[in-house]
């Protein structure tokens, strides 16, 4: 089969169009014709080494296909049927396999780019508005980034649920994409500070609640724009980690509360992450959720899907088709 | 500190005078008494907290007026006869709340509340790990999480304050003097975790509190009796469960009068019906106050220290 390979860690050029043999699955797994694998940033921490794995692998970790195979103790998935997955490493291929439990059926209704393209950016959304921190009505969210791959999903849903949503984007053209998905303000911050933004939007007050995937570069100022209590959601680190914090910061800033959470831990149960993608998978059928599938590219392509995601001028998602 | 006879402090328009009668020793005095922080001139009267009965309002002071008994906390001044305090800081005491009490619950009923019930909504069934369990908060938290319906798990030094945590309620109670909290936490928990941390020790317990929690759960760093946390890279917090973290203090959770007097009512209403027990263990007359620091620094009280002027 074809597959995309790395044998040593560096930019996207390392990554190489390669043929390898089809897997055999493990009695509890399953093995997937990919149709479509989905392109994501914690790819490129993997390619460039900063995320580690033994070497050479396939990257990838997201896709939607068909199962050809089952272990012989796979009793979740059978031959034929539609799934998609995230977290399964090796996903840049014709084929991969995964431990059955990560496999989730994708509906009639959708399409398996739709499916691909939903799974890590649409499970973060979903856990972050519903769970790590509950959004309600009235209640007022500042997203970071909120063009980018999870930044748009976010904001249709923090909106579903009847919060106001800030944003902030980096240029205008992201700006008028985050107010389609339907953020009630957005900051450019190459044009304005965002921190002098959000507190004139709120008279002062602050927000509920920051979603930050950005990490380094706003964190300081996210502490100055929560209100008393508020709660910081780190799921990212696109501009570099966060430096070391004093937890009394957290305290003089008003009683501040600090995630930094992770998609794995909120699709830790089978029984969570199936009940987290009938959700996101229903909000798609149902036009509450629109995908912004921005490009596809062919598998032997997947370098150059890489510098796109990675110069940040495509707002949207990236997916590779083998 | 020491004893003197000064005039009684005259309200501003939006205060009033109390004629107090108990005041409160906590820890936060020590620091003031010794400079680490520092109060807004020299010299100052000490105290934080008190209660007792008003005597005079001021002219624009509105929710209180002569002779309501009330208590208060978080404003300077309460090692005295008779203390100016803003009125919008004052709250009733009900009938079945002696002066003692309320002086008693004030800064440590509230901080075991709001922790309890704010910070981290316990939820019956939901299993804590309280530090310090038979410390002033720590008797009186381990209490609430008790009456909530959660399983409660304490660290204490001593087999006596051991004791004392059991009375309250603790289901498990660990000797870290004896045993590692770390593991025994797991072990009493079958490697799962627990819910929440309550820490108000700080540097000698937060990092293996990180590695008890379950996945997604929150530590309540509220204190640093054994000195202040280090700064923490946050990528640990995703490293060990997708965890939270926060640090608060009393003053964000009595921010407004209506949560203040909401809170303050709660506790007082679980001192009238039983549900919570103060463990007030020494009154000091006033001039006796050195003594009464003496104690609390040494560490060998375990519950709260009253001065009586």
């Amino acid at each position: 089969m074809k597959a995309i390979r790395v044998q040593r860690t560096g930019g996207p050029e390392v990554m190489e169009s390669a043929g390898v043999p089809v897997p055999q699955p493990k009695p509890a797994e399953a093995l997937v014709k990919v149709s479509v694998a989905g392109v994501n940033a914690i790819d490129g921490y993997f390619r460039d080494g900063r995320f580690r794995t033994p070497l050479p692998f396939i990257p990838g970790q997201e896709g939607a296909g068909v199962v050809t195979a089952v272990g012989a103790q796979a009793k979740t998935v059978k031959v034929g049927d539609r799934v998609a997955w995230s977290g399964v490493l090796g996903s840049y291929a014709d084929f991969v396999v995964s431990p059955e439990e990560h496999l989730v059926p994708v509906p009639e209704t959708l399409t398996d780019q739709q499916a691909a393209a939903a799974m890590v950016h649409g499970l973060t959304a979903h856990y972050l508005v519903n769970d790590a921190h509950k959004l309600k009505p009235g209640e007022t969210a500042l997203v970071h980034a909120a063009a980018g791959g999870v930044g748009l999903l976010l904001v249709q849903m923090a909106r579903a649920i009847g919060a106001r949503v800030i944003g902030t984007a980096s240029s205008e053209e992201k700006a008028g994409l985050a107010r389609e998905a339907g953020a009630d303000e957005v900051i450019v911050f190459t044009k304005h500070d965002f921190e002098a933004e959000v507190k004139r939007l709120t008279d002062g007050k602050g927000v509920e609640v920051v979603y930050d995937g950005v990490g380094k570069a706003t964190f300081e100022k996210n502490l100055n724009v929560m209100r008393l209590r508020g709660m910081l959601v780190l799921y990212g680190m696109s501009s570099g980690p966060v430096l070391p914090v004093d937890p009394a910061k957290l305290s003089e800033k008003g009683s501040l509360y600090m995630a930094r959470t992770t998609l794995a831990h909120f699709t830790a149960t089978r029984d969570e992450l199936l009940a987290r993608t009938r959700a996101l998978f229903g909000m798609i059928r149902e036009g509450k959720l629109k995908l912004r599938i921005a490009k596809t590219y062919p598998l032997a392509d997947a370098a150059q899907s890489h510098r796109d995601m990675e110069a940040r001028k495509i707002a949207g998602k990236l997916l590779l088709i083998p | 500190m020491e004893v003197v006879e000064m005039p009684v402090p005259q309200p501003k328009a939006n205060e009033a005078v109390v004629k107090l009668a108990a005041s409160g020793v906590n820890f936060v005095d020590v620091y003031f008494r010794e400079g680490r922080y520092k109060a807004a001139a020299l010299p100052f009267v000490l105290g934080q907290e008190g209660a007792g009965v008003i005597t005079e309002v001021g002219a624009e002071a509105k929710s209180v007026k002569v002779g309501d008994r009330v208590a208060w906390t978080g404003v300077q001044g309460a090692y005295a006869e008779y203390a100016a305090v803003p009125a919008d800081r004052l709250v009733p005491i009900p009938q079945a709340v002696s002066d003692q009490q309320a002086a008693a619950a004030m800064l440590q009923g509230m901080t075991a509340h709001y922790v309890s019930h704010d910070t981290y909504q316990l939820k019956p069934g939901e299993t804590a790990l309280v530090h310090a369990a038979a410390g002033g908060v720590g008797l009186l938290l381990v209490q609430m999480a008790h009456n909530i319906g959660a399983r409660v798990i304490a660290t204490v030094s001593t087999e006596e304050k051991a004791k004392l945590a059991r009375a309250a309620g603790a289901h498990e109670v660990i000797l870290y003097t004896h045993a590692d909290f770390e593991a025994e936490t797991k072990r009493l928990t079958e490697g799962k975790g627990v819910n929440v941390v309550y820490d108000s020790v700080g540097k000698t317990t937060f990092e293996k509190g990180l590695n008890v929690l379950r996945p997604r759960g929150m530590m309540v760093l509220f204190g640093g009796s054994s000195g202040a946390v280090p700064p923490l890279d946050p990528v640990l917090l995703s490293q060990k469960g997708s965890l939270y973290l926060t640090r608060p203090t009393l003053v964000n959770y009595i921010a407004t009068r209506e949560e203040l007097v909401a809170r303050s009512g709660a506790v007082f209403s679980m001192i009238a019906t039983g549900k919570l027990k103060l463990r007030i263990e020494h009154t000091y007359p006033l001039a006796e106050v050195q003594r009464a620091h003496r104690d609390l620094e040494g560490r060998k009280t375990t519950g709260k220290l009253l001065l009586m002027p």
